[in-house]
């Protein structure tokens, strides 16, 4: 066997040998998986709304137009308001200035709220839109309104309050930063952890789209368990460590971004319905907490597993003897510790509402019998392409000695690609698989190159004139003598030309594939991403090993 | 071979007639169904919006139909043991309603729903990525080949393949789908594959621009002839294989895509021997130029 002796010297061989054996061990080891419409499952696409937008409007203004006041006036970071009368006393609570202090003045009311002035157009735009506004940029600033606006209807909102958006094309923008996107798929995939289901895959795509696939379930039941918030409930510690309802997730209006202050210590913003916050009262008031509030812990429960426990700030257990609070924070602890606590009990809090709010723009079902057929036929269309592709060779250059190391070199691109799959834990769906049978297709087109190139030589000669078997002689002969013909210069030219030509095909179909990936709501991908690596891998690894064997054949 | 003769023996110039005769008429066939519905190639319904459910097929027809009589049913099909129902667009709740009762009434059902954000943002999608797929084959083509009119020849090829393909789109009734949309970028980047060939063999080799067509046409023909087998096997299995196995199905996304790819393979073939080959002779024989590799 001089032949592979000869062969297995050559780096590019080798290399390509060990690429085939390391695919199917990773194929053997890691097992391939199947997309959504092979397993069978449903599959639901949301879009995440909202934008992002700059505002130009005087926070003295706001408060004027909120409180009715008839005058503002601006003391460092802190806002004195006058109201004419008397004021309802949980106006300002409501208003989002929990921290507000009321003094009457004869017959005026004076309101001090501490507040910088994005914090009170943030709360204006909070309590008008009933959504979570955030700020993601400063000069400008930006802020990020976390459901579905227009710069119409945002500019109708800033009307009272003499405000309005800045004219141009980036003062509004569409859509959510990706660090929102991300925070709304962890919210999703903890919840839907939660809730024990197994092979769910939560994807992002293109910023601003988040794909869900739940195997083995119907398209109805998937909106559902998407669309129904985790159970939350509050309960307070009474007598030995027993301990009493108070509130479902229903009393739990708004969940804010945790925050840190100034002494490090990280918590996360809650507030509780009118009506919520008189039962947290009643109930602390009964157990004692407000008296002795170290011995009755408030402790915060999802589906029953417990995700806070902690007893009433002083302060806050001092102000719930005399009034119900709304406006509370869940304070988890300090440092970076802290700071990773805070973020998870927020999404343990959100499990009821996502950050943001989404919209259902397409979902579906594929039922598993039907996938598992899909499969069997798509395993016949491969064969059939085989076969096919195979049989054309075959009639072209009526030689078994081509023939076989083409279909094998084809088939072996197939198996280094699904090794890659395997390895990635990617799945493979109904367009990757026809995306493997173009590359079966495809991929022999520049092995047909590359054999040409060498059967040919240097001059085109009219196809009819000779054999095949007399010209491969001929390639054979000026390849040089048996031994060297691997490196004779010819066949390094002739071999250097099949590669420039190869390479500008391999190109333009990678390039041309590119926006695939990220068109159609990742429905694409795979058969985008199966043939930019079948290029990718037939040129770098395949081709070159081909393009050895072949000259070693046709020498001998 | 009567393709050689037609490549080798008229004036080129004569032979480019066909071609630009067949861009005309594939560009007059865009332009009136862009006239009569408003976008070049009918939209299928992942563009306009619905709902496809397929369920296994056990009763008539019309008594599918009548089953989902109050939901907006746009058209009922069999695809080999099962049937296709096809709906307009409807409510949020209504679709919640449909697909609980498909699920209570049918095992296996199989189901497909396209909300009005998911339609407007697919059309904007493919409005955004066609042209750039496009523009970014052809930068590839100018790079590897670094002479103008060569790389020209090639993208004008590339895009009578196109237009060829989208044209013969409205000719069959085959509608613009997630799959049609990416067998065109797909023929996009594929179908220059022949003409670099073509190109390259004519520009780096020596003899006759006439010869060297002929001799690279061996090599590209087969390389369509291989694609165009894994294309039509795909076409089997996807559209006719039901048909004779009743337990099979038909596979729309792949059924779509492979159409549109025999269609464009189809137009390359033609595109690349004759439009390509073609425009290559005139440019490369063209009085008083030397080029290289000429004999004449």
């Amino acid at each position: 066997m001089s032949l592979i002796n000869d062969l297995f010297k050559d780096t590019r061989v080798v290399i390509y040998a060990a690429a085939v054996v390391l695919a199917i061990i990773f194929i053997a080891v890691f097992g391939l998986k199947f997309g959504l419409d092979l397993e069978g499952g449903s599959y639901l696409q949301l879009q995440l709304q909202g934008a992002v937008a700059q505002v130009d409007v005087t926070p003295e203004k706001i408060l004027e137009v909120q409180f009715g006041a008839s005058t503002v006036e601006k003391h460092g970071d802190t806002y004195v308001v006058t109201v004419p009368g008397k004021l309802d006393p949980t106006l300002a609570d409501d208003l989002g200035y929990s921290g507000a202090k009321t003094v009457e003045q004869g017959n005026a009311t004076k309101v001090t709220v501490v507040a910088s002035s994005e914090t009170v157009i943030t709360n204006y735009l909070k309590k008008n839109l009933d959504a979570d506004v955030k700020i993601v940029a400063v000069a400008p600033i930006k802020y990020e309104i976390r459901t579905n606006v227009t710069r119409e209807s945002l500019n109708a909102l800033l009307a009272p309050v003499n405000g309005s958006v800045p004219v141009g094309e980036d003062t509004f923008v569409q859509g959510v930063t990706p660090d929102t996107v991300d925070e709304t798929k962890k919210v999703l995939d903890s919840k839907l952890n939660r809730l024990g289901l197994q092979d769910i895959k939560v994807r992002i795509v293109d910023n601003k789209f988040i794909l869900i696939d739940l195997a083995g379930m119907d398209v109805a039941t998937a909106q559902d368990v998407v669309g129904k918030p985790g159970k939350f409930e509050i309960r307070i510690e009474t007598e030995n460590n027993n301990s009493v309802h108070v509130l479902y997730g229903d009393a739990v209006e708004s969940v804010e971004i945790p925050q840190g202050d100034r002494q490090g210590g990280w918590g996360v913003p809650f507030t509780l319905s009118e009506e919520g916050a008189k039962v947290f009262q009643k109930a602390a008031i009964d157990a004692g907490a407000t008296k002795n509030p170290d011995a009755h812990d408030i402790s915060m429960y999802l589906d029953k597993d417990e995700i806070f426990s902690a007893p009433l700030a002083a302060e806050l257990a001092g102000s719930l003897d005399k009034v119900p609070v709304r406006s509370m924070e869940a304070r988890v602890g300090s440092g970076d510790a802290g700071s990773a606590k805070a973020k998870e009990l927020y999404i343990h809090l959100r499990e009821g509402a996502l950050p943001v709010n989404v919209e259902i723009v397409g979902s579906g079902q594929v039922s598993a019998a039907l996938g598992a057929q899909f499969k069997i036929q798509m395993v016949i269309a491969g064969l059939i392409a085989l076969l096919a592709v195979a049989g054309m060779i075959y009639y072209r250059y009526r030689e078994k000695r081509i023939v076989l190391p083409m279909v094998t070199t084809s088939l072996s691109e197939v198996v280094m690609m699904l090794g890659i799959w395997a390895v990635a834990g990617w799945q493979l769906d109904l367009a990757s698989l026809a995306g493997i049978i173009m590359v079966i297709g495809t991929g022999v087109d520049q092995l047909v190159i590359i054999t040409d190139e060498l059967m040919r030589g240097g001059e085109a000669t009219a196809a009819a004139d000779r054999s095949i078997k007399e010209r491969a002689a001929a390639a054979a002969d000026k390849a040089g003598t048996k031994v060297a013909a691997t490196t004779s210069k010819v066949y390094l030219t002739r071999l250097s030309r099949a590669f420039t030509i190869i390479l500008g095909a391999a190109a333009t179909t990678a390039v041309a594939m590119l926006p695939l990936l990220y068109m159609g709501f990742g429905a694409l991908t795979g058969f985008a991403l199966i043939i930019i690596l079948g290029v990718i891998l037939g040129t770098l690894i395949a081709r070159p090993a081909y393009g050895r064997i072949i000259g070693h054949i046709l020498g001998s | 071979m009567e393709l050689e003769d037609i490549v080798s023996k008229y004036p080129p110039k004569q032979i480019m007639l066909i071609p630009i005769a067949i861009i005309v008429l594939a560009l007059i066939s865009l332009g009136a169904t862009y006239l009569s519905t408003g976008s070049p190639v009918h939209l299928g319904i992942e563009f306009t919006g619905g709902t496809l459910v397929t369920v296994p097929a056990t009763g008539t027809e019309d008594a599918a139909k009548a089953q989902f009589a109050n939901y907006p049913l746009v058209d009922v099909r069999d695809i080999g043991s099962r049937y296709m129902l096809q709906f307009g667009p409807m409510s949020d709740s209504s679709y919640a309603e449909l697909a609980k009762q498909v699920n209570a009434e049918y095992d296996g059902a199989e189901i497909r729903h396209m909300g009005p954000i998911y339609s407007k943002e697919l059309q904007a999608q493919v409005m955004r990525y066609l042209p750039i797929s496009f523009l970014l084959m052809a930068l590839v083509v100018f790079i590897v080949f670094r002479e103008p009119m060569v790389s020209l020849l090639v993208v004008v090829s590339a895009l009578a393949d196109i237009l060829t393909a989208a044209a013969s789109m409205n000719i069959t009734g085959v509608q613009l789908s997630l799959g049609t949309v990416a067998a065109l970028l797909m023929l996009i980047g594929y179908s220059v594959d022949t003409d670099i060939l073509l190109s390259m063999r004519v520009l780096k080799r020596k003899g006759s621009v006439e010869e060297k067509i002929i001799g690279a046409m061996g090599t590209g023909l087969m390389m369509s002839g291989t694609t165009i087998a894994a294309v039509i096997s795909l076409i089997l299995v996807s559209n006719f294989l039901y048909l004779i196995i009743p337990s099979f199905t038909r596979m729309d996304i792949i059924a779509d895509m492979s159409t549109v790819l025999i269609f464009g393979l189809a137009a390359d073939i033609f595109n690349t021997w004759v439009t390509n080959a073609q425009g290559l002779r005139w440019y490369l024989n063209r009085p008083g130029k030397t080029v290289r590799g000429q004999r004449r």
